[in-house]
């Protein structure tokens, strides 16, 4: 997690006083410092930021993180330190213990960062994007960046530049901004947020969609279809999610479709956006992301018109043809799920939505240990495959 | 309004005026016979301005337009004038009038940029309405560059592309006009309609695509089938050269297989993997011919020739052209020479002839009664195989 710059081994020795130590830096943190110092100054920051201890300790240094701050937030030009500043708060931010102590020491960080990534000239707004996506998943700061958004209307909704500035390729010449996905992602766990995606008024989700098939970055794939998963447990819009003015079911489909090959007759009931793909198409190939496509389209098929539209637009054969393909065991017990549903029987009455109804005690209990079984399951698979390991994911920030 | 002052020299006026008009006359009224006329050239009580002005048939209404169209007034007030006047011409579907006012208005190059705004916007929309689609794109460019936020201008421009088909440009496009207006409601569907266009656009092209594939690799499974047989082709434009037969390109006969010949028929393979060539008999006595569209490479000539001569033919003078009494044969163009055809061969036998050729994909031979005088005549002066068996094994028949 995090990603470090030089050794920690140079400030924690064990006889110095590592507070006192941590201290120290802090005249060369402050904006009118020397560059040079500066540059140092934040590059052994960042080096603490890369072990537990390390944040620990700065977790205590208040006006240390306050420096920080002003640094990595500093106003154009930035100043060269001000990278380093900003990847030590990613590394901060991915640790929930210091969501406390750095709002404490600056109240208004969440607003800040934002303003930094949505900057379209700050050069390090993808740390910013970074810093938030680490943040954003605790609901204290995530909510102190809902009320960010809010503050920045009533001449343009924050949320609006947000997917704005993840919707735009070029939006910022020096920044990819795919961590504003995640940052999507965990705002739309909040009820405003999906309102606000989801206003049938508007369009919004609807230039999400496209992103599911972005090739060059996972995190950004990953934050929308999030952000997508989120919004399907709203049930009453599923009916205009599933309509033509979204068409959301095509667009979770495509990233689980191979290159099959229908015959005539199947592909036609296919959606227009799955039909005569490729030999070349490749499947999402995050079997997180899967999971999380799937997911959603589970949520779909919760009301009797919402299941009926999933059948009828032909998910049946691409799950078919994905489940004979997935190589991950609990991606593939996610999938049969869905398909049991599919071609399953209609569930009785008073059990038209799936969502609302209430499961008696016991019955939860069950569920519940098959769950933990099927789990156990999984993970016995999972550590039998472990005999030939995978690469690394990529070591950036975590989401 | 003011109450006139008591006037004593205003009252007799007046009144003499008044008298006149018991001993003369009014002169001044409609005739009886054609006052609806008169009335109508009353610009007041016109039902419809004359489409030319005219000064001497309607000097009233020439009056009011040099009033509204004179040049001492400000540009703005004339491009004002001229759009009005455009946007009256639009609302009667007279689109290219209104072009032409809207065309002037902007020739007055007036220093509004709002204005010339919606002079231009309006001007896009007359010719969106013509058909003129590329002009009326050129118009909404212009509008936003002098007013980049106006809707109107983005709503046609994006409409245009639609017009056009270059559905991604029409989203684009719909995508900026609701950062200005995120709830504008013809934009929404707009881009909901270009959106789904477009993704149906992208099926065709790979519908087109897998097609084209399967057509090629039908057409590139033909070619084998007729190399493992050893036949030869030759294309229309080599012809001559016996060294350059078998080099020919595949393309070429490729080509070939998709285009078919004039009938629409051509070489063909069933399920069993056997083929079926359109043929051609040529009766040279009477300058006739026999299109045979599958000939399937397993049936003999006899077969066709007892289906085909059945009934001897109407140009058949002699009536002489039974199938007992026909000889078929193939000619080998380089060479010139004559080969003869066993009836009962198939045609699979003939084609893998050494010296046979297929020519356009299309198979042709030569039928003729043998005992006629005119086979007799057509064969002497020629060399003629008459053994098949020795001709294909190189001997000398």
């Amino acid at each position: 997690m995090g990603e470090a710059g030089a050794a920690t081994g140079s400030l924690a020795g064990p006889e110095a006083d590592p507070e006192a130590e941590a201290a120290k830096l802090l005249p060369f943190l402050a904006p009118g410092a020397r560059a040079d110092l500066q540059t140092a100054a934040a590059r052994h920051v960042l080096a603490l930021t890369g072990s537990g201890p390390g944040r620990t300790l700065l977790a205590g240094q208040e006006a240390l993180l306050r420096a920080l701050v002003e640094l990595a937030a500093a106003p154009a030009p930035a100043p060269a330190p001000a990278r380093d500043a900003a990847r030590a708060l990613v590394n901060l931010a991915a640790d929930p213990g210091l969501h406390e102590p750095l709002l404490a020491a600056e109240p208004r960080l969440p607003a800040r960062l934002l303003g930094r990534a949505l900057d379209p000239q700050w050069p390090w707004a993808e740390e910013a994007a970074a810093v938030l996506a680490n943040l954003s998943r605790e609901p204290a700061p995530c909510a102190a960046l809902m009320a960010a958004l809010a503050a920045a209307e009533p001449e343009e909704s924050g949320l609006e530049r947000l997917v704005r500035a993840l919707c735009t390729p070029g939006y910022n010449g020096h920044a990819p901004l795919h961590y504003l996905g995640p940052v999507l992602s965990n705002l739309s766990q909040r009820p405003a947020a999906r309102a606000f995606l989801l206003d049938p008024d508007r369009c919004v989700v609807q230039r999400l969609l496209p992103l599911t098939q972005y090739p060059d970055s996972s995190v950004r794939r990953g934050g929308v279809v999030g952000t997508l998963r989120n919004c399907c447990f709203e049930h009453r819009h599923h009916e205009w999610l599933l309509g033509p003015e979204v068409d959301v079911l095509p667009h979770l489909l495509l990233p689980l479709a191979g290159p099959e090959d229908f015959s005539e007759e199947e592909m036609e009931r296919l959606p227009v956006d799955l039909q005569y793909l490729p030999p070349d198409k490749q499947r999402e190939p995050d079997p997180d992301i899967r999971k999380m496509l799937i997911e959603a389209i589970m949520l779909l098929t919760a009301t009797a018109p919402g299941r009926q539209q999933v059948r009828d637009q032909g998910a049946y054969l691409i799950l078919r043809e994905l489940h004979t393909w997935e190589p991950e065991p609990d991606v593939r017990a996610t999938c049969e799920k869905l398909i049991q549903v599919l071609i399953g029987d209609e569930p009785e009455r008073g059990m038209e939505n799936l969502l609302e109804v209430q499961v008696p005690e016991d019955v939860e209990e069950q569920l519940q240990q098959l769950d933990r079984q099927e789990q156990e399951q999984c993970v016995r698979e999972q550590q039998e495959r472990e005999l030939s390991p995978e690469p690394q994911a990529e070591g950036a920030a975590p989401t | 309004m003011e109450q006139p002052a008591p006037d004593a020299a205003g009252d007799e006026a007046m009144d003499a005026f008044l008298e006149k008009f018991r001993s003369q006359p009014y002169r001044g009224g409609f005739r009886e016979d054609q006052w609806e006329e008169e009335f109508a050239k009353i610009p007041l009580f016109m039902k419809q301005a004359p489409s030319e002005v005219d000064p001497r048939e309607n000097p009233d209404l020439a009056c009011l337009q040099s009033i509204i169209f004179d040049e001492e007034r400000s540009p703005e007030e004339q491009a004002k004038t001229y759009k009005d006047e455009g946007n009256d011409y639009f609302k009667e579907k007279d689109y290219k009038k209104a072009v032409i006012s809207y065309t002037e208005g902007l020739k007055k190059k007036c220093a509004d940029p709002d204005l010339n705004a919606v002079l231009y916007t309006n001007r896009a929309a007359a010719q969106y309405y013509l058909g003129n689609l590329r002009s009326a794109l050129n118009d909404v460019t212009a509008a936003r560059k002098l007013k980049p936020c106006h809707l109107k201008a983005i709503v046609r421009g994006a409409l245009c592309h639609l017009e056009l088909k270059n559905f991604a440009e029409a989203v684009n496009w719909c995508d900026e006009g609701l950062q200005i207006d995120a709830k504008e409601k013809k934009l929404l569907e707009m881009r909901a309609k270009a959106d789904k266009l477009k993704r149906t656009e992208q099926r065709d092209i790979r519908k087109a695509k897998v097609k084209e594939k399967k057509e090629q690799n039908q057409n590139e499974a033909l070619l084998q089938a007729v190399k493992a047989r050893n036949i030869k082709l030759v294309s229309e434009a080599a012809g001559e050269d016996e060294d350059s037969a078998s080099e020919c390109p595949g393309e070429l006969f490729l080509d070939g297989l998709s285009s078919g010949n004039p009938c629409g028929a051509r070489l063909s393979v069933d399920d069993q993997g056997r083929l079926s060539w359109p043929v051609l008999f040529l009766y040279p006595e009477y300058a006739q011919s026999d299109f045979i569209s599958a000939f399937h490479e397993d049936s003999r000539f006899i077969d066709h020739l007892m289906v085909m001569f059945g009934e001897t033919p109407c140009w058949d003078l002699e009536q002489k052209y039974c199938p007992d009494n026909l000889e078929v044969y193939f000619e080998d163009e380089d060479r010139a020479e004559l080969y003869r055809v066993p009836p009962k061969s198939t045609l699979l036998r003939v084609l893998q002839h050494p010296r046979y050729f297929v020519k356009a994909l299309t198979p042709a031979f030569l039928v003729c009664v043998g005992s006629s005088p005119f086979c007799r005549n057509y064969l002497q002066g020629r060399k003629v195989h008459q053994s098949f068996l020795a001709s294909w094994l190189g001997r000398s028949c």
